[in-house]
């Protein structure tokens, strides 16, 4: 198989885990599985950026949307609370 | 079998093969710690990919995201675990 088509289904997969981790960190009712569906959408484009040759980018993602905001999203579910309440 | 690019591409399937069982844990996972699990499985598969990716382009700069994700991966579940201790 040639290298470039190759690589481009790889990219193809990786694009198929960042609508998984976006849907359901949009559509789940407990808040930790929304942060948790979250850190995988960031470390998915994370990967997409270095693909796409800017690795500073995905330097940068790795380090704030991947360290830092599961970091604050889970403090935030901390005193707040862990479930979504109903729709009314 | 003497042709680097053929051991890349069987790194990537196998990493890639992994990655898709990671996500099936995601999805499937009844709670938000399988998911967590989930979450930190594919940060781990994530950076021998990010180093075939490296080992291809010969940009040695794509080794230093790998690094920061490796890092910071290790802090959002850890921040987790604490969160499952109560004691964030």
């Amino acid at each position: 198989m040639n290298v470039l088509s190759f690589l481009n289904l790889v990219d193809l997969l990786v694009c198929a885990v960042v609508l998984i981790a976006a849907g359901g960190a949009a559509l789940h009712r407990n808040l930790l599985s929304a942060v948790v569906f979250a850190g995988v959408a960031s470390l998915a484009v994370s990967f997409l950026f270095l693909r796409l040759a800017a690795p500073d980018v995905a330097m940068t993602e790795a380090a704030i949307g991947a360290g830092l905001s599961t970091v604050i999203f889970l403090i935030a579910v901390r005193r707040t609370q862990e479930t979504e309440e109903e729709d009314r | 079998m003497n042709n680097p690019v053929l051991i890349l591409e069987l790194a990537l399937v196998l990493a890639g093969a992994a990655a898709l069982l990671a996500v099936w844990r995601l999805l499937k996972g009844p709670g938000p710690f399988n998911r967590a699990v989930a979450m930190d499985v594919l940060g781990l598969v994530t950076m021998p990919m990010m180093a075939a990716l490296a080992l291809y382009s010969g940009r040695g700069i794509y080794l230093d995201v790998a690094l920061v994700y490796a890092v910071l991966s290790f802090l959002g579940v850890t921040a987790l675990a604490r969160y499952a201790d109560r004691g964030l």
